[in-house]
């Protein structure tokens, strides 16, 4: 690693950057695709709740569908995707060496999404298993596996072919989802699909193979990035380091129990709601490790991937605490089964998540295509109307399911008026995805622009070489 | 943390510790959960439901309604599911043995539907206006129209059509899955009380009396309501 | 730390990577220096924790219905040694009975009235709140021949067994159900027929094959 000030200015791994360059730019490719399809899913999925009428006489364009449908979009196109690049990505950085098994890495790739685009087909047409995120039709979930086990692979070897035997924080977490993954994905797929269990236990598996996606898969690859992105470019060590294993193997070994507080009042033994209700309590001290770790991102001058980091904590943040509220039976009664809980998801997987994983492509994109962003413009266009669309969407779905929730504990009022009641609400949730997919094509013409258009400069002439990290102890 | 075995092995352990308790566990809990013999009935719960009904229950898979509409009633004294009539006790597990794939919804956009049948035979809604109700839709239902063809009359008028206002030439006949999925819906009964479902209420007495089973109001009850 | 100005279109790395890894390796096996001052952190992450936990625990204990698979509800516990059978009404189970499938209501009507010249009425008949050894009897083992209800004679009719002569087959406590939805029925007050009585009757009735009719009857008080 070179830290003379030459005018031959070698960029910081650049060697490892090429390695990986075709892989990731095929995964954020299709990633930033389908954020943008599933940005028009999810936007007409949020019109026919307040207008349900539209689009009534397509067949393949009921509710279920393009609800079902948007969220898999977004989770297995968009989610998965640019995770699995960030990964890929981060461990081969911080293992110093360049990624291995590129080529498999490559074929998974092409076969995760074209068996993804096969499944959306399948979704339309009908097929989808009615599981909440395993939406998939059954056919085309195994070659899912198989492209996700040979794109983890890659990332695999980066981790243990890495050069020092320390491992960084990032490496655990990007780490950690290329082995859960695919170990709750073939137990949910063989528990639910191809050999299946009877009953109510079906709703027990899905939940359970729903909370880990969230808490044990995406979060992970979100947070990997966060904990990079902010001591390398604040210049400032993560903060209280000691403790972020501790919030590490906290998250892993009770973030899988929390799915079982959706099942409230249902046809499930009650402990697997207790138990639900306990550990979305206990995950509590993971959200205050890492607000402790990554405060810093909140502080300094507003960096662009910093910004968008800042955004996903607060939603992150801001999540775990509802989900330990809500999990409580006295608000449940309120907020179980209605936009409530959806605006929880999306804020999950649109604000902390997405704004996460936006951050980290801003940063790590240009290092990989050897050229800047075109546009600052689209840039600062994708930042405000994401989070406008983010604060508009969940806010609006947050005060409509509070309001619906208390229309639907009085046994009086009928769902005609619970509809009034809440439609400007669902009518401002519109606009906030509308918003949000307009920042989305923003990063989409970007990104085209960046892969089509010959930069003036490469990047490697813009990047001043980076200094050494000064450990001290806060 | 440099070992990465252990590192490993933690994550396994951390995976199988909600995999065994949370699957595993209640798989063994329960997963073998038989209908309930009721010896003085000569018959045992639930039932299951006939050809078209089970038909009707993959149409409702395909077009997504578990989108909007629950399955499930919550207990009496958890949200208004009683007072709102969608049934007279909390739905539990027993309930849904025979289901090949359990819906059990998460979002009630639209009332809930487990005790649908029950209800639309007390108010005597038949097939033939279920049917109308999927075509029209009212409120936040969006309507199916494709659900239905209009053709032609030839001859006689099919009995199974609905009524298309204004057209006396044609007649607007429900597809096949529109029968079974009206079928369907007119299945979905609550029809036994399982001891699990009502049971005894914490003893507010001192704790040897055991409290009197309220299952003996059960009975009678689900008869008057049934007949 | 870079001091050119932030383009957000190639955002500038302030650190290395061989450094970052470095750096944080050092501040996890460098101990702070503690002179003789405790951070607030640890002792605040501690305290929460083992809130936390003992949160966990006391919910856990009262809330989690014992871990047993059919507690749905999580304020109550188990029942030791497990539920009690179900106790059913007998007159609820009488009144299904009497008005299942080619039983009672068949011919008694679900009114108890009867068809007039043809079934004779139960509602207000001093045969059903009359004497329970009559009325037993006749349900195990059927009645034929002319009978007089209210005034009105019936015999249209043979009245089939429901013991185990004919072919129903049902259990004492069934009849005795039946019986005591009958007799508590439409108006009629009767004491109601245990299954204790319906054995006994047909214990000593062992031997009979035939229906009864109303004069064998009148002979038994």
């Amino acid at each position: 690693m070179t830290t003379t000030s030459s005018t031959a200015i070698e960029p910081e791994a650049s060697g490892i950057d090429a390695s990986t360059r075709v892989p990731l730019l095929l995964l954020l490719g299709s990633a930033i695709l389908w954020l943008v399809a599933g940005g028009v899913l999810a936007l007409i999925a949020s019109i026919q709740l307040h207008a349900p009428q539209f689009l009534s006489r397509c067949p393949f364009c009921t509710y279920g569908h393009v609800q079902a449908a948007q969220e898999t979009a977004l989770v297995y196109g968009w989610g998965i995707n640019a995770g699995l690049a960030l990964s890929l990505w981060l461990l081969a950085r911080l293992g110093g060496a360049p990624l291995r098994a590129a080529g498999l890495a490559t074929i998974g790739a092409g076969f995760w999404n074209l068996a993804l685009s096969v499944g959306l087909v399948g979704i339309f047409a009908g097929d989808m298993t009615g599981f909440a995120f395993l939406q998939l039709p059954a056919y085309v979930q195994p070659i899912m596996l198989a492209a996700y086990a040979a794109i983890a692979v890659a990332g695999v070897l980066a981790w243990t072919g890495r050069r020092t035997a320390f491992t960084f924080a990032t490496q655990w977490y990007a780490v950690a989802p290329l082995f859960i993954f695919p170990w709750v994905f073939s137990v949910a797929q063989v528990l639910l699909l191809f050999a299946p269990v009877h009953g109510t236990l079906q709703a027990v598996v899905a939940g359970w193979f729903g909370q880990n996606l969230g808490a044990l898969v995406l979060v992970p690859f979100a947070l990997a990035a966060a904990y990079y992105l902010l001591p390398k470019i604040s210049g400032q060590p993560v903060h209280h380091y000691d403790y972020t294993s501790h919030a590490f193997w906290v998250l892993l070994f009770i973030g899988g129990w929390a799915g079982g507080r959706h099942l409230i009042g249902g046809p499930v033994p009650a402990w697997v709601v207790t138990t639900g209700i306990v550990t979305s309590v206990l995950l509590l001290f993971h959200y205050v490790v890492v607000a402790v770790n990554l405060a810093g991102v909140f502080a300094g001058r507003r960096r662009t991937a910093l910004r968008f980091v800042a955004v996903g904590l607060l939603a992150y943040l801001l999540g775990g605490v509802l989900d330990a509220v809500t999990s409580s039976r006295d608000v449940a009664e309120v907020t179980q089964f209605t936009f409530f809980s959806a605006a929880q998801t999306q804020l999950l997987l649109q604000g902390a998540v997405t704004f996460m994983f936006f951050g980290a492509l801003y940063y790590f994109i240009p290092r990989l295509a050897g050229k800047p962003w075109p546009s600052a413009g689209l840039i600062c266009a994708n930042f405000g109307a994401a989070l406008l669309g983010l604060v508009l969407n969940v806010g609006g779905l947050f005060v409509a399911g509070w309001v619906q929730g208390h229309d639907l504990n009085q046994a009086g009022v009928g769902f005609a008026a619970i509809a009034a009641h809440t439609r400007p609400w669902l009518l401002a949730a519109t606009a906030g995805q509308a918003l949000f997919l307009l920042g989305s094509l923003a990063l989409a013409a970007n990104f085209a622009r960046l892969l089509c258009v010959c930069a003036k400069q490469r990047a490697a002439e813009l990047l001043s070489p980076p200094a050494t990290l000064e450990a001290t102890v806060s | 943390m440099k070992s990465s075995p252990l590192f490993f092995l933690g994550l396994f352990a951390a995976l199988a510790f909600s995999l065994t308790a949370l699957v595993l566990g209640t798989n063994a809990q329960y997963g073998r959960l038989a209908p309930y013999v009721d010896e003085t009935q000569g018959a045992a719960f639930p039932q299951q439901s006939p050809g078209l009904a089970a038909r009707g229950h993959l149409v409702y898979q395909d077009l997504g309604c578990a989108a909007c509409h629950t399955q499930q009633v919550r207990r009496a004294d958890f949200g208004s599911d009683h007072a709102r009539g969608w049934g007279e006790r909390q739905s539990v597990a027993r309930d849904y043995v025979f289901q090949d794939r359990v819906l059990l919804g998460d979002a009630r956009i639209g009332p809930d539907l487990t005790n649908f049948g029950g209800r639309a035979a007390n108010a005597g809604l038949d097939a033939s206006r279920i049917l109308a109700f999927l075509h029209n839709g009212q409120g936040e239902m969006p309507p199916y129209p494709f659900l239905f063809e209009v053709r032609r009359v030839v001859g006689q008028r099919s009995p199974k059509a609905l009524t298309l206002s204004g057209q006396s030439d044609y007649e607007l006949m429900p597809t096949p899955r529109a029968e079974a999925l009206a079928a369907y819906l007119l299945s979905l009964k609550t029809d036994y009380d399982y001891p699990e479902a009502k049971p005894p209420a914490p003893a507010a007495k001192p704790p040897e009396a055991p409290a009197k089973p309220p299952a003996a109001a059960a009975p009678a009850a689900k008869e008057d309501e049934k007949k | 730390m870079s001091t050119s100005p932030i383009d957000p279109r190639l955002e500038q790395a302030a650190v290395s990577d061989e450094s970052l890894l470095s750096a944080h390796e050092k501040i996890l096996h460098e101990k702070p220096d503690m002179q003789g001052g405790y951070s607030l952190l640890p002792l605040g992450l501690l305290f929460f924790f083992s809130g936390l936990i003992f949160f966990a625990g006391t919910y856990l204990n009262r809330f989690s219905g014992g871990f047993d698979a059919l507690v749905y509800n999580e304020n109550l516990k188990p029942v030791k040694g497990g539920a009690a059978p179900v106790k059913v009404d007998p007159v609820a189970m009488g009144k299904r009975l009497f008005n299942s499938g080619g039983a009672c209501v068949t011919c008694h009507q679900p009114t108890g009235q009867g068809v007039p010249g043809t079934y004779p009425p139960l509602a207000g008949s001093e045969w059903v709140q009359g004497s329970p050894d009559r009325v037993i009897r006749i349900v195990l083992f059927g009645l034929q021949g002319s009978v007089k209800v209210r005034g009105n004679d019936f015999n249209a009719a043979v009245m089939p067994a429901f013991g185990s002569t004919g072919t129903f087959g049902w259990s004492d406590e069934k009849i005795a159900d039946v019986l005591t939805y009958v007799r508590q029925e439409w108006g009629n007050k009767a004491a109601p027929i245990t299954t204790d009585q319906v054995a006994a009757i047909r214990t000593a009735e062992a031997s009979r094959s035939k229906a009864w009719t109303q004069d064998e009857l009148l002979q038994i008080k």
